[in-house]
């Protein structure tokens, strides 16, 4: 009944996150829209180019109604580019950017119980516009780059001009980013707060189980020094100001 | 000034997204957020309502056109049936890695029945009855009174257990949402929490940001 997994997605789950992404197919046959729960979806009439999710675009294409149109990023130009970016010693702390996000189309509203409500929701991956379909920002990588890349390689091979190459370079450009990812590992402290900008679904599904647990185990280790550290500095508002009550139970709570 | 063109135009111009595709997306978030949270979020009674209730028009809807032999539309139902399953999955396994939490700490989510849904307050009611009364039977009964019990906390010793609040996630800013101190060991750093930027944080550090749609787990 309960979920026998640890906390974190597995990468079968990522797989299925990024199923939700919308690729651009272009139809081999008539079908009318569907109402789908996930909300309605575009008639499809060849050869127009419709959006579609990705897990239908693969059903149409395993059942040869349907081809699918590799996004801009996925093209050897552009994976060349980007490893490029990659492998450059200027950048070599860094991944390269993701796509440019739209602004914030939402505030926080100031009362009520604002999680997951309609009017403050802000759209992520894998929900956001033309991450993965034929309009898509061409010199950055998704966050779901490497799951699409390697389903779309997997399923519609046929639908590149030169998948060998583009796989290469999709495999080339994951151990270049996934040594980056390790290098980071020596800033990991025990505070957390450690900033991975532009990193993937699945390298982060990849490394979690290690972040995770050297910068709680790190945290366990320095416990004590920062207990007292706190206690010192609550000490040093006490004298100053006189009037704070510390409460010294808290940090006994967390034993 | 140009920027606010574009972004009034843009606004215009791009159609408001249909209900369900919001849904669809709080839904998603609610799963990926309860699978990494250490601890127990708001369950998300209205959100489920509505999903299940259109789960079951859709089922209503497939068990109508199964009848047709026409070829098109048993391809039209083979569409259907696979994102009806999706949507299954996703409830499912939300509510499955609620249980497990529930689970893993009962005696400390006894005292916060806000965070379940009814269903939820049930299962962990009766079942906490169901093994305490097992315990008891078993050997609870043969310790002297004083050590019977469960949810002991005198002493200054919670034999309640706690999720780790302090446990590593990943997070990704969806609004500016200030800085937010990080507690170190030797000093306290401040970070900027900047739209699009991805960290690994303490859960109770962005625990209230979580809650207030500011940042996403991933």
């Amino acid at each position: 009944m309960a979920l026998p997994l640890p906390p974190g997605l597995t990468p079968s789950e990522v797989g299925f996150l990024c199923e939700m992404e919308q690729v651009t197919v272009i139809p081999r046959q008539r079908l009318d829209g569907l109402e789908l729960l996930g909300g309605p979806t575009e008639a499809l009439r060849p050869p127009f180019p419709t959006p579609l999710p990705l897990w239908l675009a693969l059903l149409l294409k395993k059942q040869r109604r349907a081809n699918i149109t590799p996004p801009p990023w996925l093209s050897v130009e552009a994976l060349t580019q980007i490893l490029d970016f990659e492998m450059d010693e200027r950048t070599a702390e860094v991944f390269s950017p993701s796509p440019d996000l739209p602004a914030a189309t939402t505030t926080a509203p100031l009362e009520g119980d604002p999680y997951l409500a309609h009017d403050s929701l802000e759209l992520s991956a894998p929900f956001l516009k033309d991450a993965a379909t034929s309009r898509a920002q061409a010199d950055a990588l998704p966050y779901h780059w490497l799951e699409v890349g390697h389903l779309l390689l997997t399923h519609a091979a046929d639908d590149f001009d030169d998948p060998d190459t583009v796989r290469k370079l999709l495999r080339d450009l994951r151990e270049v980013r996934m040594s980056k990812l390790r290098k980071g590992f020596k800033v990991l402290d025990a505070g957390g707060g450690v900033k991975m900008n532009g990193v993937g679904g699945m390298e982060i599904a990849e490394v979690r189980g290690f972040v995770g647990g050297v910068v709680d185990e790190l945290r366990r280790l320095n416990r004590s020094r920062e207990e007292s550290r706190r206690e010192r500095e609550a000490e040093e508002r006490e004298n100053g100001l006189g009037s704070s009550s510390y409460r010294d139970d808290e940090d006994e709570d967390m034993l | 000034m140009d920027d606010d063109i574009a972004d009034i135009l843009a606004s215009v111009s791009a159609p408001p997204l249909p209900q369900r595709t919001l849904d669809l997306q709080a839904l998603t978030r609610a799963w990926v957020t309860e699978r990494t949270a250490p601890e127990l979020l708001p369950y998300p009674t209205e959100l489920v309502e509505r999903v299940m209730e259109r789960v079951g028009k859709q089922i209503s809807t497939i068990e109508d056109m199964t009848g047709t032999m026409d070829p098109q539309a048993n391809f039209t139902l083979v569409i259907l049936q696979t994102e009806l399953e999706r949507f299954k999955f996703l409830v499912r396994s939300l509510v499955r890695a609620r249980i497990a939490k529930i689970d893993a700490y009962p005696h400390h989510y006894l005292t916060l029945p806000a965070l379940l849904s009814p269903l939820e307050r049930q299962y962990l009611a009766s079942h906490q009855a169901l093994l305490s009364s097992h315990y008891s039977t078993s050997f609870l009964s043969t310790f002297p009174t004083n050590l019977q019990k469960l949810d002991d906390t005198a002493g200054g010793i919670s034999m309640v257990d706690k999720p780790d609040e302090d446990a590593a996630v990943f997070c990704r800013v969806l609004r500016d949402a200030g800085v937010v101190e990080i507690q170190g060991p030797s000093q306290v750093s401040e970070a900027e929490l900047k739209r699009g930027d991805v960290w690994v944080m303490r859960w109770s550090t962005v625990r209230e940001a979580v809650r207030r749609g500011d940042v996403e787990l991933i």
